[in-house]
């Protein structure tokens, strides 16, 4: 059973009539301005019959110093329609919906869903319908061949057959977490300990709603006399900001990642207070298979690579993207997409039937001294390598981005030396100096 | 045992002007056969194919899903060469090392003890002899540890072996011959030719790698 209570005619007592419902129920659905709909099912062995439960709720509204019209009925809409259109307290037990709504005017229908097409109730009119009572008594195969869904959908709201749950919002939940500390921190460990129970609080509340953490904010306030003057303004906040390719819901893997991050990147002064908040995203969800090949573990793969770039900096680790451009050696390190690598599909690795020349490249190229003899290069030093020129082709010469400081201009020769090893060497032809640019290998 | 580079004579190169017929790759046993949870190295001296030999693993790996990494201790890797050989390079992490051997083998440990890749290629190939020197032995036993019982190949390039009694399998490389088309001075690239041993296995007749430039 479903019960609504509807103020007619008064504005902005949305509020008055929460907590009117909320003192029955926990769950309640504002179904219209000044009109709230909750359950009262759970209500029988707290207080009895239905008749004893529309007493209570009549006693709690005069309580309250409201006037309104109370409607009960098995489902929500019957119940709101009984309260929007009848005055005073209606209570309709099973069964007896379409008698109980039958007098109220066709109109009231289109009230109560405004989604519904205003042409209809024009037809309606034409037909010389008026109440709901006379929309009810038609034939339904008739209503549905000349109304559609529609038509079907306006006259089982008229005979009080539709039965829905409530709508309830979703409570706003707050993903973040605060402490103030009695005594500033400047040890890494008893703040991890704090930092833990706080992620952990909020890894609780994203599992609760089926959410995971895709980035995670972290604000720590630092002892003031402990900075320089001109370090005040300044770095008064140490803020930093994890973003996470695949969003995690466990503690242990975040408060690690937060470690490794401050571990890499320390505040300047103790901590006396800290702010951890996260953005929410929908979990990874992935599907396995018994036959598909081996991925890691995305929470292990993020501790891995953030230990990595830890130690060798983060523009060293990750995944090469190759850039747009003809410019030699032009790629960008970017982060391992995660999701990329679940999702990407996995095929019979196609049979290659000759090996590709492979290159390795000196970076940056090594600057090298080459006698040149008839236009060609005879001998190469430079670091590493030293020998005489006994096959060599080229010039190829190769140039681009005129138009931007990334310009190159270049003569190529792939030479092999006397020491077994095939090379290419590259002249700048602006400042004619050799480099060697990488081996064949 | 001292590390040694394997250097090979100019005179002993054998330059052909005609390339030979290629032998198909799916003649190469050993190719099929890595064995997944244990370390495999691929040796020879510059320009002999290790790093295309290297390349086409991972291109094989990466093609059937898998996710591979890459510890470059020299910075050398080349993602173009690697994406024409057909590596995906979405499914692929490179960690640069800047040539300091620690971090490298420190890179290689993590990512084995992670788990789940489908190939680690921990590239010492440009390290000098006195780098690798260096390196204790007992990385190479806790290495065959944590690579042990997991799907994982783990590659190791280098120019002579380093992991001894380690690995199950050493591929060794030697150039045989590049070949060029054209004649002097309008001399074109085409390839290398190079002769495979496979050593710690069944023995099988040395084959010929042609890689095409």
């Amino acid at each position: 059973m479903f019960a609504c209570i509807h103020i007619p005619g008064e504005a902005a007592l949305n509020s008055e009539l929460l907590a009117l419902a909320h003192e029955f129920s926990p769950e309640v659905e504002e179904a219209a301005v000044n009109a709230v709909l909750f359950s009262i099912d759970g209500l029988r062995k707290l207080i009895g019959s239905p008749y004893q439960i529309a007493s209570e709720i009549c006693r709690a509204g005069y309580a309250r110093k409201l006037k309104g019209n109370l409607g009960i009925a098995s489902n929500p809409d019957a119940a709101l329609l009984l309260a929007r259109n009848c005055t005073g307290v209606t209570l309709v037990t099973t069964g007896e919906e379409a008698e109980k709504l039958a007098p109220i005017p066709v109109t009231s229908l289109f009230a109560h869903k405004a989604t519904l097409d205003s042409g209809l109730l024009e037809v309606l009119r034409r037909w010389g319908l008026k109440t709901c009572g006379d929309l009810a008594a038609l034939p339904e195969t008739g209503v549905a061949e000349r109304l559609g869904n529609a038509g079907i959908y306006l006259q089982n709201l008229a005979r009080g057959k539709i039965d829905r749950p409530l709508h309830i919002p979703a409570p706003v939940t707050n993903y973040e977490e605060r402490m103030e500390l009695e005594h500033p921190l400047d040890l890494l460990e008893p703040l991890l300990f704090l930092l833990g129970r706080a992620l952990g609080e909020l890894c609780k509340r994203l599992r609760s709603q089926s959410r995971a953490a895709r980035i995670l904010k972290a604000r720590f306030t630092l002892e003031a006399h402990q900075l320089e003057a001109h370090q005040l303004e300044a770095h008064q906040e140490y803020q930093c900001e994890l973003e996470f390719p695949v969003p995690l819901d466990e503690s242990h893997t975040l408060l690690k990642l937060l470690q490794l991050h401050l571990e890499r990147h320390p505040p300047e002064a103790p901590i006396t207070a800290f702010v951890l908040r996260v953005e929410p995203a929908e979990p990874r969800r992935v599907q396995g298979g018994f036959f598909l090949p081996p991925t890691p573990p995305a929470d292990k793969l993020q501790i891995t690579l953030a230990r990595i770039a830890g130690m060798v900096g983060k523009e060293n680790a990750g995944t090469p993207q190759l850039l747009n451009t003809h410019r030699p050696d032009a790629f960008q390190m970017g982060a391992l997409r995660v999701g990329g690598i679940e999702n990407a599909e996995t095929k019979e690795p196609r049979q290659q039937e000759v090996l590709r020349l492979a290159m390795r490249l000196f970076r940056p190229a090594l600057q090298a001294r080459v006698r040149v003899s008839e236009s060609a290069p005879k001998n190469i030093v430079a670091r590493g390598v030293k020998g005489n020129v006994i096959r060599a082709a080229g010039p190829w010469k190769t140039s681009g981005e005129w138009w931007a400081s990334t310009s190159w201009i270049r003569e190529e020769w792939d030479v092999v030396l006397d020491d077994g090893a095939l090379y290419r060497i590259y002249r700048e032809v602006e400042t004619r100096e050799w480099y060697l640019h990488g081996i064949y290998d | 045992m001292a590390n040694t580079t394997c250097f090979v004579r100019a005179a002993q190169l054998k330059e052909l002007h005609e390339p030979k017929e290629l032998l198909s790759l799916s003649k190469l046993r050993f190719l099929k056969g890595l064995a997944r949870g244990a370390i495999t190295e691929i040796t020879g001296p510059r320009s002999s194919g290790r790093t295309s030999l290297a390349l086409y693993i991972l291109a094989q790996a990466t093609q059937a899903g898998e996710v591979c990494a890459v510890v470059d201790l020299n910075n050398n890797f080349h993602p173009e060469s690697a994406a024409l050989a057909g590596v995906r390079l979405e499914q692929l992490i490179w960690v640069r090392c800047g040539g300091n051997a620690e971090h490298a083998i420190r890179a290689a440990d993590l990512l084995l003890h992670a788990g789940g890749f489908g190939v680690v290629l921990l590239d010492l190939s440009e390290a000098t002899p006195r780098v690798l020197n260096r390196l204790p032995i007992s990385y190479w036993y806790r290495f065959r540890q944590a690579v042990e019982h997991t799907p994982t190949v783990f590659l190791v390039c280098a120019t002579s072996s380093q992991c001894k009694s380690s690995s199950t399998k050493r591929i060794e490389l030697k150039v045989k011959a590049f070949h060029w088309t054209g004649a002097a001075p309008f001399l074109l690239l085409r390839g290398i030719e190079s002769e495979a041993n496979l050593h710690k296995a069944r023995a099988i007749q040395p084959q010929i790698l042609s890689l095409v430039a």
